[in-house]
């Protein structure tokens, strides 16, 4: 009689790091206390103001536990809704369009067309450039009275319009400042495209696949790992995004701009430090929701190939 | 070998601790080598921008100069000597640290805001132990910088009346050899400055237009009860009749298109870079503006004298000025012999002579009275000194939105006030969300 019975290979030992040697573990344990220490201070500590004081009304002058009082007012305040709608508002924007635009280009460039050290240099550019100085400079561009953008519409729009103060437009005015500035997922994904062995495309190109369809059915699925880790980078960068709509609007008008981290600063200044905490913990539940779907979504980690 | 490694281990903990205790800052004692009571002032340092911060050093050079072996200050160069949320936010902290600088200036609202930590010096029993002092200073000079139970936590720096710049070459174009007196002439004056291509009222969003908002309910009859009580408690302002009938028409203005296209930027200087321009017509602002911009490179030649300083038009009752001593000299000492020295130096600065020279060398005008003969004999910015002569003679003087609103009217204002010109939200509506914003942000 024959059985179906399959013998399956035995299962592999857990992999076994370097062991720390006999004696040593006291060492080890005191040569880990520096970093131990300064995470601690710089990380630890402030995590545990943060919670704790959240549940306070905390200012210059007092220092009172409230309960739940801050998360009370915090989600009956229609200004908090507004502002995690603009941020999750940017968050898609930068999805939908700065990583499909940078991907795009960064796997355009990585076949080294014509100029494309130069395309990317430029590119690249704004990148490195501070927030704050973007936002002047889109300021000036999107002003009324002598921006650039209003002379290029004129003969189209014919009249001044304010963008940037104007409740229909400032949210995707302020969008529009940072979904261009692709240069970092461009880099990026060029270097991830540098890494996929050429031996895979020559043979898709010698079963006949076309240039699109290696870059869509091959380059392309290969790049999911690096597409989640920008997705990951951008969303955490918007999630706190503050310079430029402080900058651009202060988060007018009538809160059309205003983001989760300048509502807690707006509370902050204002002396509300306990309350400004409680609106920085819904950041941090918010962030790390946030990575763990994106993992998750992307399988980031997992291998290609 | 091991005694070598623990030497070594010692000796850079020892040099650790010892770097460390090096890095900490300390308030240390009072006295100084010279055996001077020191006390540190944080916004007394050198600045080529400022001229309040390089007024004030200058002027701390001189008590030092004056006591020298009695009192001496120390400058401490402070990053935020000049600027708003920053500031604020930087002296907070140092309150809560108790760390506060001897002495230093802050604005009305920053003071409102400052007071609460506990931490500022009340000069309510100096002013009552020194009658002659306390009797020297201007007429309300103290309304902006005082607490609920008469403390007086600043002693005043300067006392402005803040009118309306305006450009005589323009308005004599279109027919105006002086300023109008009503808003109804005003308002024909910028219908016919727009026709002829200039901007009549160059405004901010921010500063500039909470200043005419303040003109316009001012200068009604129940104008001022609003700016001075009604406004830091009523909880609805949009049923304050003044309120409404300013707010409407300052938004009018806006529709018709007489204020610049860029009023809304919460950014003043695209108000004045207009006015510096020779395009608008108007601008309100304090007497600091013909130093910082009117003298400065980026008016355009000979604006300055096309410049005229006038008061506010009114409604029907006559015009009207805002006056306001807006910022003044604040103490975060509670140390007895440093708060001696901090009493010589409010003293000092307060002087005749030190208010006459910082009026010079700012363009701000005395806090304290000074007699006419010395202000003449000064020769005091004539534009500014006008302006100041016709105080008596206007028919209402009142203080700025921002003297006795909650302290965070400025950013509900800004966040606010182009949805409302946009017709984005009603007039109930803004003036009942600045009412609750503003105290919100308080």
């Amino acid at each position: 009689m024959r059985t179906t019975h399959q013998v399956r290979p035995p299962a592999p030992k857990p992999t076994a790091g370097p062991r720390i040697p006999a004696g040593m573990h006291g060492h080890v344990a005191l040569s880990m206390l520096p970093a131990l220490a300064l995470f601690a201070v710089f990380f630890l500590v402030p995590l545990v103001v943060l919670a704790v004081t959240a549940f306070s009304r905390w200012g210059a002058g007092d220092f009172t536990f409230t309960g739940l009082d801050n998360y009370r007012q915090l989600f009956s305040d229609p200004v908090f809704w507004k502002a995690a709608g603009n941020t999750l508002f940017y968050c898609v924007a930068s999805m939908v369009i700065q990583v499909p635009l940078g991907v795009a280009v960064g796997m355009t460039l990585a076949m080294k067309v014509p100029g494309w050290k130069l395309f990317r240099t430029i590119i690249f550019i704004p990148f490195v450039i501070s927030g704050a100085a973007y936002a002047l400079v889109f300021s000036m561009f999107y002003n009324p009275s002598y921006g650039l953008l209003n002379n290029l519409l004129a003969p189209v729009t014919g009249g001044q319009h304010d963008w940037l103060f104007n409740s229909g437009t400032a949210r995707w005015a302020v969008a529009g400042t940072f979904v261009f500035i692709i240069g970092f997922v461009v880099v990026v994904v060029m270097a991830e495209v540098a890494s996929i062995p050429t031996e895979l495309l020559e043979a898709a190109e010698a079963d006949g696949a076309s240039l699109m369809q290696r870059q869509l059915f091959i380059v392309l699925p290969l790049l999911r790992n690096i597409i989640g880790t920008v997705i990951l980078v951008r969303l955490l960068v918007d999630i706190g995004m503050f310079d430029l709509v402080y900058i651009l609007t202060s988060g007018g008008p009538n809160d059309a701009t205003t983001t989760l981290a300048l509502y807690a600063y707006r509370a902050y200044v204002h002396g509300q430090w306990g309350y400004a905490n409680a609106v920085g913990s819904v950041i941090l539940i918010l962030g790390a929701t946030l990575i763990v779907t994106v993992r998750r979504v992307f399988r980031i980690g997992e291998r290609a190939l | 070998m091991r005694s070598t490694k623990t030497v070594a281990a010692a000796t850079t903990a020892v040099l650790m601790a010892g770097a460390l205790g090096a890095c900490s800052t300390s308030k240390g004692g009072s006295t100084n080598a010279a055996g001077e009571i020191e006390i540190t002032c944080a916004t007394c340092q050198k600045s080529t921008t400022d001229p309040f911060l390089q007024f004030n050093f200058e002027a701390a050079q001189r008590f030092n100069k004056a006591n020298k072996g009695k009192y001496h200050v120390k400058t401490l160069q402070n990053a935020n000597a000049g600027s708003a949320d920053a500031r604020l936010q930087y002296y907070q902290r140092l309150a809560l640290a108790d760390d506060l600088p001897d002495v230093f200036q802050l604005n009305n609202a920053e003071i409102k805001s400052l007071s609460s930590t506990g931490k500022l010096h009340d000069f309510a029993p100096d002013l009552k132990s020194d009658a002659k002092w306390a009797a020297s200073f201007q007429p309300r000079a103290f309304e902006a910088l005082s607490g609920k139970e008469g403390q007086r936590w600043a002693i005043p720096q300067q006392q402005d009346p803040i009118g309306i710049f305006y450009n005589k070459k323009l308005l004599a174009k279109v027919g105006y050899e002086s300023f109008p007196t009503t808003w109804d002439d005003f308002e024909a004056m910028a219908a016919k400055l727009k026709n002829a291509g200039a901007t009549p009222i160059a405004l901010d969003g921010d500063w500039a237009t909470l200043l005419m908002w303040s003109n316009l309910i001012g200068t009604q009859p129940a104008g001022r009860d609003f700016l001075t009580s009604e406004i830091a408690t009523s909880k609805d302002w949009s049923t304050n009749k003044a309120a409404v009938k300013a707010t409407e028409r300052l938004r009018d203005w806006q529709a018709k298109g007489y204020v610049n296209a860029d009023s809304l930027s919460g950014d003043f200087q695209n108000a004045a870079s207009k006015y510096l321009a020779g395009k608008a017509a108007t601008v309100p602002n304090g007497p600091w503006f013909v130093k910082t911009n009117l003298k400065s490179a980026n008016a355009a030649p000979g604006l300055y004298d096309n410049t005229e300083y006038a008061p506010s038009p009114g409604w029907d009752a006559g015009r009207g000025l805002i006056v306001v001593s807006g910022a003044g000299w604040v103490s975060g000492t509670s140390d007895q012999t440093e708060l001696e020295a901090v009493g010589a130096f409010v003293r000092f600065m307060s002087s005749t002579d030190e208010v006459v020279k910082q009026a010079k060398a700012t363009g701000s005008n005395p806090p304290v009275k000074v007699p006419a003969a010395t202000v003449k004999a000064a020769g005091l910015e004539p534009l500014s000194s006008r302006l100041v002569s016709r105080i008596p003679r206007v028919a209402q003087s009142f203080p700025h939105a921002r003297v006795h609103a909650p302290g965070g009217i400025d950013a509900a204002w800004k966040n606010l006030w182009p949805a409302y010109v946009k017709g984005k939200i009603d007039t109930k509506a803004f003036l009942s969300r600045l009412a609750t914003d503003s105290a919100a942000g308080s």
